[in-house]
C-alpha cells in the first residue's frame, strides 16, 4: 500500500464534480439560534440524530470558518445590523438557511418590532418550516442544500468573476495596439523623410562634384 | 399589622385611594408627588416591609370603555418576603400633558430597568432615573410602540448596531479600570451612525 501511494497517480474528473463533493460533503454550520429553533438544532447535532453523519463536523461559531449560515429563532430589528454584518463577514461560498416559521416570515410575531422574514435582509437558500422544526425537517433541509450544491458550477462561478477582467484586459491591449500603431506610423513617416533628406543631400553632392 | 391598616395608615398619610375596579382589593391609587414617600414608607416603616417590587407596568386608558381622567397610568406592584401572601399595588395616574413621575430606582435597584422599559413602550419620563434610555426597541425607533394610537404593525428599521462602548466604559469604570486607548475598531465613525443614534 504505500509503495503504491508513493507512485503518480492520475485521476481523471470533472474540476465541478470534485469541488462540488467536497464542498457538499463539509458543510459547517454556523448556529445563529435566538430562540427554541436553537434547541431543535442542538438535539439535531447530538449523537441521537448526529449531524456529522453528513459531514456538517463541526459547530463553528466563527463567521470566518463557517460555509452555511444557520438562522434559527426570531429576528427583531434591533437585530437585523447583527445578523446582516455576520453574513458579510463570511467567507465566499456561503449559504444560509432560515430555520422555523420565524425566520422564514416572522411567524405570529405579526408586530412593530419583529424582521417579517430574514429574506429581508439576506438572501436565503433554504426555507424550513415548523415551530419549531423537527431534526428530520433539518435533515432535509440539509440534503437539499447539498444537492443545490452538486447543481452548482464552479468554472462558471469562476468565469462570471473573471470575466470583467477579461473584458478589461481586452480592451487595453486594443488601446495598446491602437497606440504602438500610430507610433509606427510616425516613425515610418520620420523614416521616410530622412530618406528622402539623404537623398537629396546625395543629389546636391552629385551635382557638386560635376561641376 | 394587617394590609387593611397598612391601607388605612396609606390613606391617612399620603391620601391614597381604593380603586374601585380591582377585584382583589389591593390596589391603591397615589398622587405622583407622594409616590416616592409612599414606597418608602411600605418598604422600610410599615408593619409589613415590602421588600420586593414584582412589576412596574404602564396603562394607556384611551381605548379603554367607560374611562374618565388621566389616559396613562403606571401600576406597581410589590410583595413581602416574609409574609408571602401579603401584595399590595400602588397606581399613579399621568395626563398626557404632564408625562412625569418620580423615580423609584433609588429604593429598588430593579425599578431601573422596569422604568425603562416603561418609558421605551409607553413614554412616561420618571425623573431621576440615572440612565433613562430605551430597553427593548432601538435607539432609532420614533414613537412609543405600546400607546393604543402607536399602529401595532407599524415597522422601523435600524441601520446601525446599537452603540453600547459608552456603558460599557462606565461600568468598567466603576469596577476600578480606566480607559488608557481605544484601538481602531471601537472609535467611532460619525458616518456609521444616523440621527437619533446615541454618540458620544
Amino acid at each position: 500500500m504505500g509503495n503504491e501511494a508513493e507512485k503518480p497517480n492520475i485521476i481523471t474528473s470533472s474540476l465541478d464534480f470534485l469541488v462540488n463533493w467536497g464542498r457538499s460533503n463539509s458543510l459547517w454550520p454556523f448556529p445563529y439560534g435566538t430562540a427554541c429553533c436553537a434547541i431543535e438544532f442542538m438535539s439535531t447535532e447530538v449523537g441521537r440524530y448526529d449531524l456529522s453523519r453528513i459531514g456538517s463536523e463541526y459547530v463553528r461559531f466563527t463567521p470566518r470558518q463557517s460555509d452555511v449560515l444557520l438562522v434559527s429563532g426570531t429576528i427583531t430589528y434591533k437585530q437585523a445590523p447583527i445578523l446582516k454584518r455576520i453574513y458579510e463577514q463570511m467567507a465566499e461560498p456561503r449559504w444560509v438557511i432560515a430555520m422555523g416559521a420565524c425566520a422564514c416570515s416572522g411567524g405570529f410575531y405579526d408586530c412593530y418590532c419583529t424582521v417579517p422574514g430574514i429574506d429581508h435582509i439576506i438572501p436565503v437558500d433554504v426555507y424550513i418550516g415548523g415551530c419549531p422544526s423537527r431534526p428530520e425537517a433539518f435533515f432535509d433541509a440539509m440534503f437539499d442544500l447539498q444537492k443545490k450544491i452538486k447543481d452548482e458550477s464552479y468554472m462558471k462561478q469562476r468565469a462570471e468573476s473573471v470575466k470583467e477582467q477579461l473584458e478589461m484586459i481586452k480592451v487595453k491591449t486594443a488601446e495598446a495596439k491602437c497606440e504602438a500603431k500610430t507610433a509606427i506610423h510616425e516613425k515610418v513617416v520620420d523614416i521616410k523623410d530622412f530618406m528622402k533628406e539623404k537623398q537629396e543631400n546625395l543629389v546636391k553632392k552629385a551635382q557638386f562634384w560635376k561641376e | 399589622m394587617t394590609v387593611e391598616e397598612i391601607f388605612a395608615a396609606l390613606e391617612g398619610k399620603f391620601d391614597v385611594k381604593r380603586e374601585p375596579l380591582d377585584k382583589w382589593g389591593i390596589t391603591a391609587v397615589v398622587a405622583a408627588p407622594y409616590l416616592h414617600n409612599a414606597v418608602q414608607f411600605l418598604k422600610e416603616e410599615s408593619g409589613i416591609k415590602f421588600d420586593m417590587l414584582v412589576d412596574i407596568a404602564g396603562i394607556d386608558y384611551l381605548t379603554y370603555p367607560n374611562h374618565e381622567g388621566p389616559r396613562f397610568a403606571v401600576s406597581y406592584a410589590f410583595k413581602s418576603m416574609k409574609n408571602p401572601g401579603a401584595r399590595i399595588r400602588l397606581k399613579v395616574l399621568v395626563s398626557e400633558e404632564n408625562l412625569k413621575v418620580p423615580t423609584i430606582s433609588d429604593l429598588y435597584a430593579n425599578a431601573n430597568w422596569y422604568e425603562r422599559e416603561v418609558y421605551d413602550q409607553f413614554g412616561v419620563i420618571f425623573e431621576g432615573h440615572p440612565d433613562l434610555r430605551r430597553l427593548l426597541n432601538h435607539v432609532e425607533f420614533v414613537g412609543h410602540p405600546l400607546r393604543k394610537d402607536y399602529p401595532a404593525q407599524k415597522r422601523q428599521w435600524l441601520s446601525t448596531n446599537d452603540y453600547l462602548l459608552p456603558e460599557l466604559e462606565k461600568r468598567l469604570e466603576e469596577l476600578g479600570y480606566k480607559v488608557i486607548q481605544r484601538s481602531k475598531e471601537v472609535e467611532t465613525n460619525d458616518n456609521e451612525f444616523l440621527e437619533g443614534s446615541i454618540k458620544e
